[in-house]
């Protein structure tokens, strides 16, 4: 292991675990101090020594509140530590990790008591070696049944790295929280704007969420990484039915690196009218024709960022194929490198390195991914071509080194994941010139067009426009899209541009995507056919006078 | 709050007119049916958990909870969309608001109960066409009792107030005993106080407040065998408050001895299968009587399809030797002074708790009811329990098994021995602790139980010490290990806990002295194979060793 490792450090210098600089943080020293331990004496007799140890240890404080109807129902917040611990077997070649990734779990004392800390380790590595034993002995007999080896090795090697960061605490203002949660999920009641229509509102509420994550890593590589991150998230969700049964909904919010960047006291109530108003809209909006349309649609910046993060962003994360396929990865574009994936006005680059955009802080961001290899740059499409694919220390086939993707979900082993993901167009057309030629292609095909400003899940349109070739717009409801797929995204975008959208969400790991509006000429849009539910029994209760 | 919680069921009770209506030939109109019965459960719990492992904190936290259980039933008490498969249907569940906001209540309370009406509609349509299609069922019961209405507002709970900081610090001690047993690789102290005050409204006029505080210490520990089997422990603590467990002089000595017995048992011999007499200590004969009896004797369970109905026909009969009696009394908050975690004022249908007599002098007196009818019991006798989100049905409360055939502790072993000797036997067993394992009481599954010994001795004939063994699980069939018993101490030991079935986990105790038992089964513990830790524990320096102050650090 040793030997391996200078081949790889010539300029780093020291290279034995024990020359590693001792770290002024009491956590990272006593998670060094067990490694030591056990790299030294983890071993059943006869059997295999790890070659690789890794230890994590995530510190995770997260605060809750939802008010509903305009009062307070739940607020809880906890603080809490685990350590992971992974062990493998074997060699970079073949050794025994799975394609989900193997790992031990145990809670780890949130007071810092360095000897319970050692302790959880310890518990950890032995069942993550005993758990290793087993699973590189199963695994070799199993790729014995294939005919061809796997297109990559198991694991590659990556440079000792050492980056210490300032930890990261959770800040909010609770009380004043609260107190806004409770009025915006109340406004329903209380607004003039929504007085009329508020015995239709089935439900009101306001939330927000915080999760502040502090993430120590230690190998026997010599890695040694302290990163901290942060995300806060609040939101409105209200809805009820239209009279014909049809469930009806808006749920946005704001999503920010710190409390202070959510959005203003103001800002959230006029959401929260802007909502209700465009609620009620959706009820008296006619239901969209019961034939199909194939056509133009212009999708805002909003919409197309959802569309890339489905569609695209998953399929160029590149994953372990599966045992006994000679596959380069696993999704869509497993077999697409340096074809045309995307037109060739398009190019997408993945970069965790930009911290800003516009003013706004990218949760996405960061240095030095979570298995300690720095980051760069990396050119996923390039004139609509895949010229790479995301990779962590997982290889794929004509990757065989990290670029600085492998990024762990909470308590989870580390997979391809993206950071700042940008997409542009080489030739953008302003918004004007958008919403100019959508109107052009309508008056050229001689019927309505649509324009979508925002999903819900699943890719279905929440508010969608029928667009008549003189640019007048009707809302309508009860859509869904079709054939929206990656054929509709490598052959089927006409133009690009308006102002980028930034997508951003804490998700498993933090995200953020930056697209334009895109418009596509061919997306099929047709009626839903969902059951309707029945509309209340009986009336609410009366709201109160005041 | 009850008052709001009464004038929203009236108000909208009420309101549930034929105002939409299903449509059966375009145009025709017919008018829905109107709710029986509702009622509004709510429980508005505060809570605080810490849990400590090896002498450091692992979490401690705080909770503020208030979770409203929606009852709606249509049809009538005869037959309602409750009936057998179709329990759930009449409950939907559903936070409420922290504070007293009316409105926001009310509101609230509207939308939980329009789904519930939707919900025990389509059940009740499901229940009517299943009842044409079945056979005849064995027992025709109606699904609803009919009971007098109660009004009892009793005082709120207080908030709740633990000293935090102070119980971090002892239970870093506690757990801190397990630093030095480097062979037990597991262990936990945990504490959990609830002040809780519990509201029942119903439209047939109950209208209850009761308060209910409870606080729990518990520490548990696992140790393996060289040979891979894994043995645990546990200690409870319990009492109405923090404040009124015991001192941490009593726990931190009970953890030493649960401590040290446990790593005893790590090297004690495996014992091999068995069939003779046994004593059981007075806490594993309330273990086993709640187990064994207790579930079987919910009402619920002598009828349906699904149920073994190991009782149900034996009513009048006797299912136990002629000097035992046992009895179910929710009302007792307290056993020769221990607290018992069975003790409640209304259930949670809002039926006043009952003292049931179950058995007399060894004959089956009557069962534990709720609002579900059985054949030959049409009423509620106030055992309606569940965990909040759960339908109520009958369950235990305090069961306090009593003996009229009581000798001293010491004759009681004179007989295992004489009992051994006559059997045959070089020696009896002596179980002094049990953990509760499950009860199966299923048609489909055999009429089997297991409870778990944790520490069980040998009692030798020939005068030999008592010797610990390990790996040893009680088989067998209910009514057999009952009618065995020959005879008991006088000394009843309490067990706590909290018990989990159907209705959910709440919380019961049960009180038994030691009993003799003539014939007990017994067979070897289904044990893993994995193997001890193979490094042994991180060292502790000096610096690391002591955990009497509490830890910094980040």
């Amino acid at each position: 292991m040793k030997l391996r490792a200078l081949l790889l450090l010539p300029i780093l210098g020291s290279l034995a675990l024990a020359e590693v600089p001792q770290p002024a943080d009491p956590i990272l020293s006593a998670m060094q101090q067990e490694l030591a331990r056990e790299k030294s004496d983890l071993v059943i007799p006869g059997m295999l020594r790890p070659y690789f140890i890794q230890y994590r240890l995530e510190d995770i404080h997260t605060y809750d509140a939802i008010a509903s109807y305009g009062a307070l129902t739940r607020e809880s917040e906890s603080h809490q530590r685990v350590v992971r611990v992974e062990v493998r077997i074997g060699s970079e070649t073949s050794d025994s990790s799975s394609a989900r990734g193997d790992g031990s779990l145990e809670l780890a004392p949130a007071d810092g008591d360095p000897a319970a800390l050692r302790y959880a380790l310890w518990s950890a590595t032995d069942d993550a070696y005993k758990n290793a034993l087993r699973a590189y002995a199963t695994k070799q007999a199993t790729l014995k049944t294939f005919q061809s080896a796997p297109t990559a090795n198991d694991f590659s090697l990556a440079k000792a790295v050492t980056l210490v960061e300032p930890l990261v605490t959770l800040s909010i203002d609770r009380d004043d929280w609260k107190h806004r949660l409770i009025e915006a999920s109340g406004l329903f009641a209380t607004s003039p704007e929504t007085r009329s229509f508020a015995e239709a509102l089935q439900y009101s509420s306001a939330s927000i969420s915080a999760l502040v994550v502090n993430r120590y890593t230690v190998n026997t590589d010599g890695t040694m990484l302290r990163h901290g991150y942060s995300g806060y998230t609040e939101g409105v969700n209200i809805g009820g039915q239209a009279d014909d049964g049809m469930n009806l909904s808006r749920s946005n919010g704001s999503v920010a690196t710190t409390a202070a960047g959510l959005e203003s006291d103001a800002a959230l109530n006029k959401r929260v009218i802007d909502d209700l108003i465009s609620f009620n809209e959706l009820r008296h909006a006619p239901v969209v024709d019961a034939e199909d349309y194939h056509g133009p649609v212009l999708f805002s910046g909003d919409a197309s960022a959802e569309v890339f993060d489905r569609l695209f962003v998953p399929n160029v994360e590149a994953d372990r194929p599966d045992i006994g396929t000679s596959a380069r990865t696993q999704g869509a574009y497993q077999s697409s490198y340096r074809t045309p994936i995307l037109p060739t006005f398009l190019s997408v680059v993945d970069d965790p390195t930009l911290r800003t955009f516009e003013g706004h802080a990218l949760l996405g961001a960061y240095k030095v991914d979570d298995e300690g290899v720095p980051v760069e740059p990396v050119d996923i499409v390039v004139h609509g071509k895949l010229m790479n694919y995301l990779v962590g220390r997982q290889p794929v086939k004509d990757f065989p080194e990290s670029n600085g993707h492998g990024r762990t979900a909470l308590g989870q082993s580390a997979h391809s994941r993206a950071g700042v993901v940008i997409i542009k167009s080489s030739d953008p057309l302003s918004a004007e010139a958008l919403r100019a030629k959508l109107l052009a292609l309508a008056k050229e095909q001689g019927r309505d067009v649509y324009s979508v400003e925002t999903l819900s899940g699943e890719l279905a349109p929440r508010l969608l426009y029928r667009v008549t070739p003189d640019g007048k717009r009707t809302l309508v409801r009860g859509a869904v899209f079709d054939e929206l797929d990656q054929r509709a995204i490598r052959s089927g975008i006409l133009a690009a541009g308006g102002k980028p959208y930034i997508a951003q969400k804490v998700g498993t790991v933090p995200e953020t995507t930056i697209a334009p509006e895109l418009l596509f000429a061919d997306i099929t849009v047709k009626r839903a056919n969902e059951e309707q539910q029945k509309v209340p029994y009986y009336p609410p209760p009366e709201l109160p006078k005041d | 709050m009850a008052t709001e919680l009464h004038r929203a069921l009236a108000e909208l009770g009420t309101a549930i007119e034929p105002v939409a209506s299903s449509v059966a030939k375009v145009g025709e109109k017919i008018p829905l049916q109107k709710p029986y019965f509702i009622s509004y459960s709510v429980a508005d719990a505060e809570s605080v958990t810490i849990t400590s492992q090896y002498g450091a904190i692992m979490n401690s936290s705080e909770s503020h909870e208030r979770t409203a259980d929606v009852q709606v039933r249509l049809g009538s008490p005869a037959q309602d969309n409750t009936h057998d498969a179709h329990r759930t249907s009449a409950l939907t569940t559903l936070a409420l608001p922290l504070t007293d906001d009316r409105a926001a209540i009310e509101r609230t309370l509207w939308y939980a109960t329009n789904r519930g009406y939707g919900k025990a509609l389509d059940a009740l349509e499901k229940v009517k066409t299943e009842q044409q299609v079945r056979a005849r069922e064995e027992d025709s019961s109606p699904d609803f009792t009919e009971e007098r209405p109660q009004v009892d507002i009793l005082a709120e709970e207080p908030p709740l107030t633990v000293d935090r900081s102070a119980w971090e610090s002892r239970l870093r001690e506690i757990s801190g005993v397990f630093r030095q047993y480097p062979n037990i690789f597991y262990d936990t102290a945990v504490l959990q106080a609830t002040h809780e005050t519990d509201y029942f409204v119903s439209s047939d006029g109950t209208k209850v407040a009761a308060p209910n505080h409870v606080a729990r210490l518990i520490v548990a520990a696992r140790t393996r065998a060289s040979d891979g089997m894994d043995m645990f422990r546990d200690e409870t603590f319990e009492a109405d408050s923090a404040g009124h467990l015991p001192d941490q002089a009593e726990v931190m000595a009970k953890t030493q001895a649960m401590a040290k017995g446990l790593n005893d048992l790590r090297t004690a011999p495996i014992t091999e299968p068995y069939n003779g007499p046994a004593i059981l200590s007075g806490r594993a004969a309330a273990v086993f009587f709640h187990e064994v009896l207790g579930h079987r004797l919910e009402g619920q369970r002598q009828r349906g399809d699904e149920e073994g109905e190991t009782f149900t026909k034996l009513l009048g009969k006797p299912i136990l030797p002629d000097f035992l009696s046992v009895a179910d009394d929710p009302t007792l908050t307290q056993y020769n002074g221990y607290p018992l975690s069975g003790h409640y004022l209304f259930d949670d249908e809002g039926q006043p708790a009952q003292r049931v007599q179950l058995v007399q002098d060894g004959v089956l007196q009557t069962f534990l009811m709720s609002r579900l009818p059985i054949a030959g019991f049409a009423n509620s006798n106030g055992h309606g329990r569940a965990e909040t989100g759960k339908m109520p049905t009958g369950r235990q409360g305090n069961l306090i098994v009593t003996s009229t055939k009581a000798v001293s502790d010491a004759k009681l072993r004179q007989m295992l021995k004489e009992a051994a000797r006559k059997q045959g036997k070089t020696y009896g067993l002596y179980f002094e602790d049990i953990s509760s394992g499950f009860a199966v009481t299923t048609r489909r599954s055999p009429q089997a139980f297991q409870v778990i010994p944790l520490v069980v001795y040998r009692v030798y004939v020939d005068g030999r010490p008592d010797e610990l063994v390990r790996g040893v699980s009680i088989v067998g069939t209910p009514q057999a290990a009952l009618r065995s018993i020959v005879a008991t101490d006088d000394q009843p030991q309490i067990f706590n806990g909290l018990c989990g079935a159907e209705s959910g986990t709440i919380p019961v105790s049960a009180v038994a002295p030691a009993m003799l038992v003539s014939q007990i089964e017994t067979q070897r513990q289904a044990q893993g194979t994995a193997r001890p830790p193979i490094v042994p524990p991180p060292p502790l320096d000096d610096a690391t060793n002591t955990t009497s102050s509490p830890k910094g650090g980040r």
